[in-house]
């Protein structure tokens, strides 16, 4: 029996930084040192604290070792010998305070956290069925079969108050209630998994590091409303996702969870998985629906008949996101009350989010519902790096909103974040600091979002576009006053005059930042200044006189010869030469610093 | 057959159920517009120029495809509805690079004469425009996908009148282009002399090969505003 276990992260994320390579170097060295009867090496999912992968941990002792590296391998495998010692070197830092930090429950990043659905991921191997067994996989399905009524499984459901998490935070409870009422005896169930938010990862994280849970809810809501058949919607840009959910169906078909007969019980469900195109817009409803029967995905107009009435094939079809599924297990086992518990009044359970952008620690976290948005950004993420100052943050991915400082004490939950402007959505969170330019951010994703319309409605097709260029012509300069209301009138009539929610949501990063950092907007249309200095059109490089050392380094790199000076005589760069391409600013060595960026066209010589 | 009552711009009134909101406001003499919508065919519900407001919803709908509901409260003429419609109307001139005055269907044209209606002049915005050649090498049908207002209801009429499937939907957002098969232009072999996709069309983007000199439909159409 092994006495040790290292734990290795093996997701999407972890590979690419090098996990493979370390497992294959780790496993050697176990062996020469003949420690493989005492020491397992297990491949788990991503424990998501991206900032420090890959990542080892040793357990039972719970230390955590960040961002090993190939070379490490040696001497990790020789601690793991009777004599052996921690590796102090390659203990976390907290960025804060910059102690060393052994345990992993010591970390910040992880206990602020509260991990339901997270739970496993990092711990049990994805890939084995027995891991996941051994950690109570399959109990809640057992105990639906033996003990409780599809009505009551949907009764508990109802109870939790668990809401959608695929954005809508639809309460599931009713959903399954009206999937279950409607008659036929051919109905689906369907897993959302198209993920289609560029920052988010949480999906993927969960079907990589746990997918037998999603599995398992899948059969409990396949019991629960009458369902036989059950699809998993992934986006084909996932395929190790898509390998694990393979493996994690065909070893549950294998064990008698899923078939014609799961448990022996009379019940009969299977899984298939179907990879989707990867269109954002591929994750609403009724397009999903439309793309997994081979047709272009395209929402259908409101009111049509409901998925969970007329869904796939026109038959009643059951449609929630993986993190929906991958909860049904606790509220079995551990109970509707304790589920209802957590979070706020209208908001139960946990939420997760991908934690980017500028953040001392980004990844994947999951937090009760109802913890502010500081105690996630100073807390969990430990603020922004670099001494840099903290200017906003956007929840719900690209048609997200921004909120400011000021509404840092927003409380996590579906409502809550509505009201302020943003939204839960697809559960990114990306922070910005000072040097972001709000009207640049709100382009961006602008750009995203206009290029995955469907097409379908005239304002979600031409509006955004028409929105984008009136943007992009802020952000170069050539904006008018007026514009900044055209921008609120469409943001307002793509909203309400579009068809769903991605035209719905699409203008919120446009009329969040225009709310709350209307005067950026001002300055880049009258100033003809970007002061966070990041729009080319709107800013200078100039050399700092008395720091300049005349070396000479940046006139000779400037690609437009825009920089006079020579040796001994101070540089100076010609305005209407220079083409803002930032060369300069980089060859200027360090120590001298005499190369700025200073918000607007800086015409005159600056000295 | 149930009826409903319902209330149209604070008119109390009564219709049968699974009635549209439009059809109940057609009957009544209310006038919505409609663009991709055509009685003959099922609500495509795309163009979304005939929304309306209704009472506790928070975005506007489509009255084209929406059925009545028991104690429904809409206003077909709103402030905030005729902004977006309005909005809307520009938005397709803009986009459209079509020139009315050389236009063959300029005195039909569906999107000028509610684009007269709503009393939209020249857009405030010059957005990018949709720009193809003219397809005319079929010697049944003259196509400009630059006066496209992709209202889908030439795929619906080919589908639904002709049962044929001439024509889908490719591409997506600014992007999105009616197409034939896997965006061939329409040639000989394409299609035949039915007319059926033309005589839907609302706008200059479908039509058939003039003569030179021939006198354009209609009456001409005056736009103010
Ligand atoms: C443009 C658009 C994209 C969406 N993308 C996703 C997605 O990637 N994943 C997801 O679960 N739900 C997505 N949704 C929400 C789904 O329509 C649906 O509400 C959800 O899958 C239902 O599951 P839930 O009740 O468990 O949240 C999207 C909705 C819209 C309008
Ligand atoms: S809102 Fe946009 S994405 Fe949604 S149906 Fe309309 S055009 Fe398509
Ligand atoms: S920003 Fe580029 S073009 Fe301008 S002075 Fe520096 S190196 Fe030359
Ligand atoms: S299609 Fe209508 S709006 Fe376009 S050019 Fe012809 S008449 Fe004018
Ligand atoms: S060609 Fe005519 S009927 Fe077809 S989508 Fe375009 S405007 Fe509508
Ligand atoms: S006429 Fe109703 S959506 Fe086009
Ligand atoms: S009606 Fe089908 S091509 Fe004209």
């Amino acid at each position: 029996m092994p006495v040790r276990t290292v734990l290795l992260g093996q997701g999407t994320c972890c590979i690419s930084a090098g996990a493979k390579q370390i497992s294959a170097a780790l496993r050697e060295e176990i062996a020469r040192l003949d420690l493989a009867g005492t020491v397992q090496v297990k491949h788990t999912g991503c424990r998501g604290f991206s900032q420090i992968d890959p990542v080892v941990i040793i357990e039972p002792e719970g230390l955590l070792y960040s961002e090993v590296k190939v070379d490490d391998a040696p001497e990790i495998a020789r601690s793991l010998l009777p004599q052996g010692q921690p590796i102090e070197r390659l203990f976390y830092r907290d960025p804060v305070t910059d102690r060393a930090i052994p345990h992993h429950r010591d970390i910040t990043f992880y206990n602020k956290q509260q991990r339901t659905v997270l739970k496993n991921c990092g711990y049990i191997d994805p890939e084995e069925i027995d891991d996941y067994l051994a950690v109570g996989g399959y109990q809640a399905l057992r105990k639906v079969l033996s003990e409780m009524t599809p009505e009551q499984v949907i009764e508990a459901v109802k109870r939790s108050g668990l809401r959608g998490l695929g954005g809508g935070g639809f309460p599931a409870g009713r959903k399954w209630e009206a999937c279950r009422r409607v008659p036929g005896d051919e109905k689906y169930v369907v897993c959302n998994a198209d993920e289609g938010d560029p920052g988010a990862f949480q999906d993927r994280s969960v079907l990589e590091g746990d997918p037998h849970s999603v599995v398992e809810g899948m059969i409990i809501a396949g019991y629960a409303v009458g369902a036989t058949k059950g699809y998993v919607y992934v986006r084909a840009e996932y395929p190790l996702a898509v390998k694990r959910l393979g493996i994690a169906i065909a070893e549950a078909r294998e064990r008698g969870f899923l078939g014609e007969n799961v448990l022996g019980n009379g019940f009969g469900f299977d899984i298939e998985i179907f990879q989707g195109a990867g269109a954002f817009v591929c994750g609403e409803s009724t397009a999903l629906t439309l793309s997994l029967e081979g047709a272009r995905g395209m929402p259908k107009p409101l009111p049509r008949p409901r998925t969970t009435e007329v869904g796939l094939w026109g038959r009643p079809t059951l449609l929630n996101n993986v993190k929906t599924f991958a909860n049904i297990r606790w509220i079995i086992n551990k109970g509707a009350e304790w589920f209802a518990s957590q979070g706020t009044e209208k908001s139960k359970g946990t939420a997760i989010f991908s934690l980017t952008g500028k953040i001392t620690n980004c990844g994947l976290i999951e937090v009760p519902m109802g913890i502010t948005l500081r105690e996630i950004i100073f807390d969990i993420g430990g603020g922004v790096p670099g001494g840099r100052t903290f200017k906003a943050v956007q929840t719900g991915g690209p048609s997200g909103g921004v909120l400011p400082e000021g509404l840092l004490g927003t409380p996590i939950d579906f409502d809550s974040l509505t009201a302020a402007g943003s939204m839960m959505g697809s559960g990114g969170m990306v922070v910005v600091d000072e040097d972001t330019c709000m009207v640049d951010l709100a382009r961006y994703f602008l750009d995203f979002t206009q290029k995955e319309s469907c097409g379908q409605c005239s304002l979600c097709r031409l509006g955004s576009v028409q929105m984008l260029e009136i943007l992009n012509a802020i952000t170069e300069g050539n904006g008018r006053i007026e514009d900044i209301d055209l921008l609120i009138e469409l943001g307002e009539s793509v909203k309400i005059g579009s068809i769903c929610g991605l035209g719905q949501s699409a203008p919120n990063p446009v009329l969040s930042t225009i709310r709350y950092f209307r005067e950026e907007y001002e300055s880049h249309i009258l100033e003809k200044k970007c002061p966070a200095r990041v729009c080319k059109g709107l800013i200078s490089y100039i050399i700092v006189s008395d720091k300049c050392k005349a070396c000479m380094i940046c006139l000779r790199k400037c690609p437009v010869e825009a920089i006079k000076g020579g040796k001994k005589e101070v540089h100076v760069i010609d305005q209407d030469k220079c083409t803002r391409c930032g060369v300069c600013l980089s060859v200027c060595p360090e120590r001298f610093g005499a190369v700025e960026i200073i918000p607007g066209r800086e015409v005159k010589i600056h000295g | 057959m149930e009826q409903i009552a319902l209330t149209i711009n604070d008119r109390q009134l009564s219709a049968s159920s699974g009635m549209t909101i439009l059809e109940v406001a057609k009957e009544n003499s209310i006038d919505i517009p409609a663009l991709c919508y055509r009685q003959e065919l099922s609500p495509i519900g795309a163009c979304r120029i005939c929304v309306v407001e209704v009472e506790r919803s928070e975005t506007l709908v489509g009255s084209c495809h929406t059925p009545i509901a028991q104690g429904m409260v809409i206003h077909t003429h709103s402030k905030k509805v005729l902004q977006v419609r309005k909005t809307m109307v520009e938005l397709l001139l803009a986009s459209h690079c079509g020139n009315c005055f050389m236009c063959d269907k300029a005195n039909i044209c569906e999107l000028r004469s509610i684009a007269t209606d709503l009393e939209v002049g020249l857009p405030r915005f010059q957005v990018k425009k949709r720009y193809y050649p003219v397809e005319d090498a079929s010697p049944f049908i003259v196509r400009d996908l630059t006066k496209c207002i992709l209202c889908r209801r030439c795929v619906s009429a080919c589908n639904e009148i002709k049962k044929e499937k001439v024509f889908g939907i490719a591409y997506r957002g600014f992007d999105s282009k009616v197409v034939v098969d896997f965006d061939q232009p329409i040639d000989k072999d394409v299609c035949r002399d039915c007319d059926v996709c033309i005589s839907f069309c609302p706008t200059g983007a479908l039509s058939k090969h003039g003569e030179i000199g021939e006198e354009k439909k209609g009456e001409p159409l005056i736009i103010s505003g």
